[in-house]
């Protein structure tokens, strides 16, 4: 029920036949994880509510244009959230209030970029888990915050090109792993 | 198109991922990865752990009657679709909307063959981000840079340094380089440009010409 291929079945059926049974599933399993992945990049708590709430609702509204070939149901979602939380960060910033954030155009991705079927999201996850741990850290905390790599570096108490060749040969290893993916 | 053949780092393409870029930088990193399959695949991986890293995330509980609310929301009518609000260059690679609109609508000459159309400009850092548009031939007066500058070609090619940089390329040039490139003879180059500081021009003509150009 809670793997990648139901979810995308889940956001099919919302697609398809505005299915509200499916989506209430995808909020229940994705909204308190979107809403933790807010509170994590610093957002107040009633910021991270109402995100994650904007986040499935634009889920709601854009499953036509979901496309399982191309990204998982977690790629999928996560870009939304970042989307929606970095247009925030920008109205604030500039003290107006602006249309929706995901309506921002996406240029079309070139087509072999479709690289990651929904099938390959426990790929993704078990290639995380190979990643050596001073590795995996730094790149799970520079998804978890907005700042510069410097200040990733400083936190860590670390010189900022170790940081940034942990990070580079996190990537790569990650592309090596799942680069037969590609197709 | 042939593949573009001048990168981002993977860094950028991280930042890129995980939403840390400042809009013009993300702006110039988007058109170009549109652009790029290579680029591209490494985005959808960056994106593909940041899904992952949030799934894995321990949920935080919603507020109360949560789920009713987004129900009811779902309910309203959807906004209605916005029509495109500019129209795509043929001969340009493909770029966010935002820049179509300020082509259209900001741009103006800024020197005999060379067009300007600032696209957003924040007051507090200096950065800013604009369309720069030079005729064939033309050399951009010699020149270096405080902090970085990002530049996406999106249609047309200029020599730099011994090396032609094409649409779809992206260079990123720093305090450390001092240049002035000129545009090949086959076509006008249309650039994209990110700054995070001004230009320092580094002759005469380019002093002349800063205040007109407004970079």
């Amino acid at each position: 029920m809670t793997d990648g291929a139901s979810f995308a079945e889940m956001i099919g059926a919302i697609a398809a036949r505005s299915d509200k049974s499916a989506f209430a599933a995808l909020f229940g399993h994705f909204a308190p994880r979107v809403k933790s992945y807010m509170l994590r990049l610093g957002a107040p708590p009633q910021l991270a509510e109402d995100l994650a709430q904007e986040t499935l609702l634009t889920v709601w509204r854009k499953a036509g244009a979901f496309d399982p070939g191309k990204a998982a149901p977690s790629t999928w979602i996560f870009t939304i959230a970042r989307n929606l939380r970095i247009d925030v960060a920008r109205r604030q910033q500039r003290g107006e209030p602006a249309p929706d954030a995901s309506d921002e155009p996406e240029p079309d991705l070139a087509p072999d970029a479709a690289l990651l079927a929904t099938q390959s999201e426990a790929r993704v996850r078990s290639a995380l888990l190979t990643l050596p741990p001073e590795q995996a850290e730094v790149v799970r905390l520079s998804f978890f915050s907005d700042r510069p790599h410097s200040e990733i570096a400083e936190a860590l108490g670390l010189p900022l090109g170790t940081v940034k060749s942990r990070l580079r040969l996190a990537m790569g290893r990650l592309r090596d792993l799942l680069g037969d993916l590609h197709e | 198109m042939s593949n573009p053949t001048q990168h981002p780092t993977p860094e950028m393409i991280l930042d890129l991922a995980r939403g840390a870029l400042a809009h013009g930088p993300q702006l110039v990193l988007r058109t170009h990865v549109g652009a790029c399959a290579d680029c591209a695949a490494a985005l959808r991986l960056a994106e593909a752990v940041g899904g992952v890293l949030i799934d894995e995330l321990a949920p935080t509980d919603m507020a109360e009657g949560a789920l009713e609310k987004a129900l009811a929301a779902i309910d309203a009518p959807p906004p209605s679709p916005q029509p495109p609000k500019a129209k795509q260059p043929i001969d340009w690679i493909h770029v966010p909307e935002e820049v179509l609109v300020a082509a259209e609508r900001n741009r103006r000459w800024a020197a005999p063959g060379v067009w300007v159309a600032p696209i957003r400009r924040d007051g507090k850092s200096g950065a800013r981000s604009y369309l720069l548009g030079i005729g064939p031939g033309i050399a951009v007066p010699r020149h270096t840079h405080r902090g970085s500058e990002l530049i996406c070609v999106l249609k047309g090619a200029f020599e730099d340094r011994g090396e032609i940089v094409r649409a779809g390329d992206l260079t990123d040039s720093d305090e450390r380089v001092e240049h002035r490139p000129r545009v090949t003879m086959d076509s006008e180059c249309v650039c994209l440009v990110a700054v995070d500081h001004a230009l320092v021009p580094r002759d005469l003509i380019g002093r002349l010409m800063q205040p007109f150009v407004g970079i």
